[in-house]
C-alpha cells in the first residue's frame, strides 16, 4: 500500500469536517470500548493473563530465530512449503509466482492485515488473478476500491445507504435499508466464490512454532471456509506472529477477543496445520505460508523491538482521543491510532511518517488497555525525539520549541512574560478567548479560541493561595 | 478437574451467552424441540457426515418431526437451494468459553458445522472439559490438518456496527447435549 502518512495533518482536517464519518466513529470505538471494559471485568484474570501473554512474547523476541526455525521444520513436516520474504518486492514475486504455478485464476481471501503492507490483491490481479475479500467489511471496501480504515472494522466508515448502493451495483442486489438482508446478499455472492476458488489466501494471528500450525481467529466464518474449501492454502503472515507452544495459545485466546470486541471468544478459531491428511475428505492439497520479514527484523535489533508483540487487537484504536477524532485513513497506510502512529514510521522509514508521532495526546490510555504491555506511549515520545535528532523537523518547529525550552528553563522571564501577557491579553481581548490568528498559529485557532492569558498568573496566584492558607 | 456436573452446567450457561441454543434432557422431548427450531428457521434438508453413526441418528429420527429430507455433504456444495441443517458429533466441547471442537482428525468432514445454515453439534456429557488448554492437549503429538473451535452461530457487525448472524457460516447454532 503507498505512504501517505505526511499528510496526517490534511488528512485530519477533512476527517474532522466529514460528519457521517464523525457519527461512524463515536459509535463504533463507544461500543467496542464499552464491550472491552464489561469483558474484562468480567475476567477477573485478565492481568495475570496479559502479564503472562506479555513475558512469552518477550521470550518469542529474545529467541525469534530459534521459534522461527522451528515452526518451519514442523509446518513442512506436514506438509506446508514456508517462504520468506526480505521485503513487500519479494514477497508479491513469490505470492504471484504460488498463484501462477498452482493454476489459480481465483483467489478468495481472508483479513490480512500484512497482505496489505505489501500490495498483495493488486499484485495478484497485475498477475491475471482475481482476488475476492471475503471479511464483509474488507469486501464491502475493496468493491467501493478503498483501504480498510480499522483493523477489525475496516467499513466502520460506511453506511448501509452506502452499502446498498455498492451492491446494487457489482451484485445486481435490490436496493435495501435493511442489514440482515445485505448480509444475505454479501453471503451469497461469496460462498459461490469460496465454491468454486482455486485458492484460498489467509492471514494469520498465531503461528504455533512446536506443532507448525497457522491459526485464524474470526467471528464470520470465512477464515474457516477459505481454509477448507480450495485446493490450495496460501497464508501470509508476519514473522513476529510466532509463539512458542499450543500450550500457549488458550492465554492469548483469552485476550484478543476480549480485547478486540468484548467477546470471551471469537465464534471461529481455525488451527490448520500442513495439508489435508490420507483419508480427510476435504482440506487444501497443498499449502504454502508466505513468512514476511518486510522491515521487522530491523525493529526486533533496536529499541521498539517490543512493538513487535502485538497482536492487532485495535483496542488502542478505539481508545485514542485522536484516533476516535480522525479515523483510520488519516493515519495514511495500513495502521492507525497509536499502533499505526509507532509502526508505520518503523516500517516505512520515519522521514514518510514524520507526522504520525505527533498524532498523539500521549495520555497513556493506549498502554492501559494494551494486552501485551506495549509501552506505546513511551515510544511515540521516543520517535518525536528520533526525528528531531535525524533533522526531520522544519527550521521553524526547531526554533519554537528551543524558545520555549529557555523561557521554560528561566523563572524571572517567564513570570516576566506572564506579565506582559496578562496585561495586553486583558486589555485585547477583555477576558475573551483569542481568535483568528495567522498561520501557523491558526492551527489552535480555527475551531476554537485559545484562552486568553490570566491577568493574574498561575503561579503568582499559586503563591498567594500557599500564603493564606499557611 | 471440576466434576462433571460442574463443567456442563457450566458450559450450558457459556454456550447460551455466546448465543448458542442448547438441547438437553430426554431425547424424545430434545428432538420435537430440535424440531421446532429447524422448522422455524425454513430447514427442509439434513446432512451428516456418512460415518458419523449418532448424527445418523439423530437426523433420521427428526425426520417426522417436520418435512424434512435427509440429503448429503456433497450435494449441499455441489449447490442447493435448500435451507439446511448439518449434524456432526463433537470430539469435544469447552465449558470455560461455550465451544464446541471439530476436528479433521480420522477423516472426519467438517462440512456440517461449515456450510449448512443450521449447524447441530451432538455433544457428549463426558466429552466436555473444563478449559482450552485440555482441548488442546488431545492434539499436540499429532495435531489433524484443522482443529475448529466454534462458539455461537457465524456473525458479524461490519455493517454500521450491528450484530448480525449468518455472515459465512451457520446462522444458528445448536448444541444437542446427550449424558
Amino acid at each position: 500500500m503507498e505512504v501517505n502518512a505526511n499528510a496526517f495533518g490534511r488528512n485530519a482536517r477533512k476527517a474532522l469536517l466529514d460528519k457521517a464519518l464523525q457519527v461512524a466513529l463515536g459509535r463504533t470505538t463507544e461500543r467496542f470500548l464499552a464491550h472491552r471494559d464489561a469483558a474484562v471485568a468480567a475476567f477477573p484474570e485478565f492481568e495475570g493473563t496479559r502479564e503472562r501473554a506479555s513475558r512469552i512474547k518477550l521470550d518469542v523476541l529474545d529467541h525469534l530465530d530459534t521459534y522461527l526455525l522451528r515452526f518451519i521444520e514442523e509446518a513442512e513436516k506436514r506438509g506446508a512449503i514456508v517462504h520468506v520474504a526480505r521485503d513487500a518486492a519479494q514477497a508479491r514475486e513469490i505470492a504471484t509466482r504460488i498463484a501462477r504455478d498452482e493454476g489459480v485464476t481465483l483467489a478468495v481471501k481472508s483479513k490480512s492485515m500484512a497482505s496489505e503492507e505489501i500490495s498483495f490483491n493488486e499484485a495478484l490481479q497485475g498477475a491475471g488473478v482475481t482476488v475476492v475479500e471475503s471479511d464483509l467489511g474488507e469486501f464491502i471496501i475493496q468493491l467501493a476500491g478503498e483501504a480498510p480504515s480499522h483493523i477489525i472494522a475496516p467499513a466502520v466508515h460506511k453506511s448501509r445507504q452506502e452499502i446498498s448502493s455498492l451492491f446494487e451495483r457489482h451484485l445486481g442486489g435490490p436496493r435495501t435499508d435493511s442489514i440482515p438482508e445485505l448480509v444475505g446478499m454479501a453471503r451469497r455472492h461469496l460462498r459461490a466464490k469460496f465454491l468454486s476458488a482455486g485458492m484460498g489466501v489467509s492471514g494469520g494471528n498465531f503461528l504455533v512454532a512446536d506443532t507448525g500450525s497457522v491459526v485464524l481467529v474470526t467471528n464470520e466464518g470465512n477464515g474457516r471456509l477459505g481454509t477448507v474449501l480450495p485446493r490450495t492454502h496460501l497464508a501470509v503472515v508476519g514473522i513476529e506472529k510466532v509463539i512458542p507452544r499450543m500450550s500457549d495459545l488458550p492465554t492469548f485466546l483469552r485476550l484478543l477477543p476480549r480485547s478486540a470486541t468484548g467477546q470471551a471468544i471469537s465464534s471461529y478459531v481455525s488451527i490448520v496445520t500442513g495439508t489435508r491428511r490420507a483419508g480427510d475428505p476435504e482440506g487444501p492439497e497443498r499449502m504454502h505460508i508466505l513468512l514476511l520479514d518486510c522491515g521487522r527484523s530491523a525493529i526486533l535489533e533496536g529499541k521498539y523491538r517490543e512493538i513487535l508483540k502485538c497482536v492487532r487487537c485495535a483496542a488502542c484504536l478505539n481508545v485514542c482521543p485522536v484516533y476516535q477524532s480522525v479515523g483510520g485513513h488519516a493515519y495514511g497506510w495500513v495502521y492507525s491510532g497509536p499502533i499505526g502512529a509507532v509502526l508505520t514510521p518503523l516500517l516505512v522509514g520515519l522521514a514518510e511518517a514524520v507526522a504520525l508521532p505527533d498524532a498523539s495526546t500521549l495520555c497513556g490510555a493506549c498502554a492501559d488497555v494494551c494486552p501485551v504491555k506495549i509501552p506505546l506511549p513511551d515510544f511515540l515520545l521516543e520517535l518525536r525525539s528520533d526525528i528531531r535528532e535525524q533533522g526531520l523537523k522544519t527550521p521553524g518547529e526547531i526554533a519554537a520549541m528551543k524558545g520555549y525550552a529557555g523561557v521554560m528553563q528561566r523563572a524571572g522571564l517567564l513570570e516576566a512574560i506572564e506579565r506582559i501577557a496578562g496585561v495586553l491579553g486583558q486589555f485585547f481581548t477583555k477576558g475573551k478567548g483569542i481568535g483568528g490568528l495567522p498561520y501557523p498559529f491558526s492551527g489552535w485557532t480555527e475551531r476554537r479560541d485559545f484562552p486568553a492569558p490570566a491577568a493574574l498568573p498561575f503561579r503568582k496566584q499559586w503563591k498567594i493561595r500557599r500564603g493564606v492558607t499557611r | 478437574m471440576a466434576p462433571e456436573g460442574d463443567r456442563v452446567a457450566l458450559f450450558a450457561k457459556t454456550f447460551t451467552a455466546a448465543d448458542g441454543i442448547l438441547l438437553r434432557g430426554p431425547v424424545e422431548s430434545a428432538l420435537s424441540d430440535l424440531g421446532e427450531v429447524l422448522r422455524a428457521e425454513g430447514v427442509t434438508a439434513l446432512f451428516f457426515p456418512e460415518d458419523d453413526a449418532t448424527a445418523r441418528e439423530i437426523a433420521e429420527a427428526l425426520v417426522p418431526f417436520g418435512p424434512f429430507n435427509l440429503t448429503t455433504g456433497a450435494e449441499i456444495r455441489g449447490g442447493s437451494a435448500a435451507v439446511t441443517a448439518g449434524f456432526r458429533t463433537a470430539e469435544a466441547a469447552i465449558a470455560e468459553t461455550g465451544t464446541i471442537v471439530e476436528t479433521s482428525g480420522s477423516g472426519k468432514t467438517l462440512l456440517p458445522g461449515l456450510i449448512a445454515d443450521v449447524h447441530v453439534s451432538i455433544v457428549a456429557a463426558a466429552s466436555v472439559v473444563a478449559r482450552m488448554e485440555e482441548a488442546l492437549s488431545a492434539f499436540t503429538a499429532d495435531s489433524p490438518r484443522n482443529i475448529s473451535f466454534l462458539s455461537g452461530p457465524s456473525r458479524t457487525g461490519d455493517i454500521e456496527q450491528t450484530l448480525t448472524v449468518g455472515a459465512h457460516g451457520p446462522k444458528k447454532a445448536i448444541a444437542l447435549l446427550l449424558d
